[in-house]
């Protein structure tokens, strides 16, 4: 069974472009949610092994949505990784705060990014 | 964020992902810009690709005015617009190149800007309409962990030049 991972973005640009980078480099399954709202019933059912998640998106950003998965039994131990526009301390600690593991920054570099999925889930 | 190390095959498949990573980039900017499906979702596509594949989130897109001596403020993101209303092509030398057709970008580690205004400016693209510049996409200071533009960055802006048509013509065909 391949890893299953949540793509999770409003823009569909990055969506296509993680989803095209993640099928060419790993064997990983992509699923897709547009919002943090979206994210959250997406992964209720479809049990992701980790989750790529923006943190600007309308309905329910990133963090509110981090914090929601957490609460979720299924999702507790989920490794979720944020993508955000800053790399600075403070925003960075609000998303560990959310419940984060991880976080990479925009634009995402194909190689870190491939390199950050591998470190949780494996080749 | 640990600190990575490659050897030579480790190279060859960094490489490799990157080669992939941008051409991924460059494909979905111009799958983005072609089913753009009114001018409001192009300016937001473009909004869109400056800021997730690029690395901005200060736009604007000035037109070109009918004598082609001035460029007006047609939209913009993240900028003050009263700030940046009308640009003098007479004024501006790169814009005149700009208007010739190709993109102009900053160099990095170059304290020269583009425009004369105060804020950094990075990248001056042109928007083609049947070849023809009519506007110009001003992509001002990138994010701060941004070195400068890469070589990835010009081929997305050669799409936003080709591709951007319908975002100021309505009916552009694309």
């Amino acid at each position: 069974m391949p890893k299953k991972v949540l793509l999770v973005d409003d823009s569909t640009t990055t969506l296509m472009m993680e989803e095209m980078i993640l099928k060419q480099r790993t064997a990983y399954e992509c699923v897709t949610a547009k919002d943090g709202l979206d994210a959250i019933s997406r992964a209720v059912v479809e049990a992701p092994d980790l989750v790529l998640m923006d943190v600007v998106m309308p309905r329910m950003n990133g963090f509110e949505a981090c914090k929601r998965m957490r609460l979720e039994s299924s999702l507790r131990e989920t490794p979720i990784i944020l993508v955000t526009t800053r790399g600075e301390e403070e925003y960075v600690e609000a998303g560990f705060q959310s419940g984060c593991n991880d976080y990479i920054t925009k634009p995402i570099d194909s190689f870190e990014l491939v390199t950050l999925l591998h470190s949780y889930l494996g080749e | 964020m640990s600190n990575i190390s490659h050897s030579p095959t480790e190279l060859e498949g960094t490489r490799s992902t990157q080669d992939i990573g941008s051409q991924a980039k460059v494909y979905a900017a111009r799958m983005r810009l072609q089913n753009a499906i009114d001018q409001a979702d192009a300016l937001d596509a473009i909004r869109e690709i400056a800021g997730n594949l690029i690395g901005t989130e200060e736009i604007a897109v000035f037109k070109v005015d009918q004598k082609r001596s001035e460029l007006w403020l047609y939209w913009s993101f993240g900028v003050d617009p009263n700030k940046h209303s009308v640009l003098e092509i007479r004024r501006e030398p790169k814009l005149k190149q700009v208007l010739g057709g190709k993109p102009v970008y900053r160099l990095k580690l170059s304290n020269e800007n583009l425009l004369s205004t105060d804020d950094p400016v990075s990248a001056l693209v042109p928007i083609l309409v049947d070849g023809n510049p009519s506007a110009v996409i001003v992509l001002f200071r990138l994010f701060p962990h941004k070195p400068g533009i890469e070589p990835v960055d010009r081929e997305i802006c050669d799409v936003l030049s080709n591709c951007a048509g319908r975002a100021i013509e309505p009916y552009h065909s694309r």
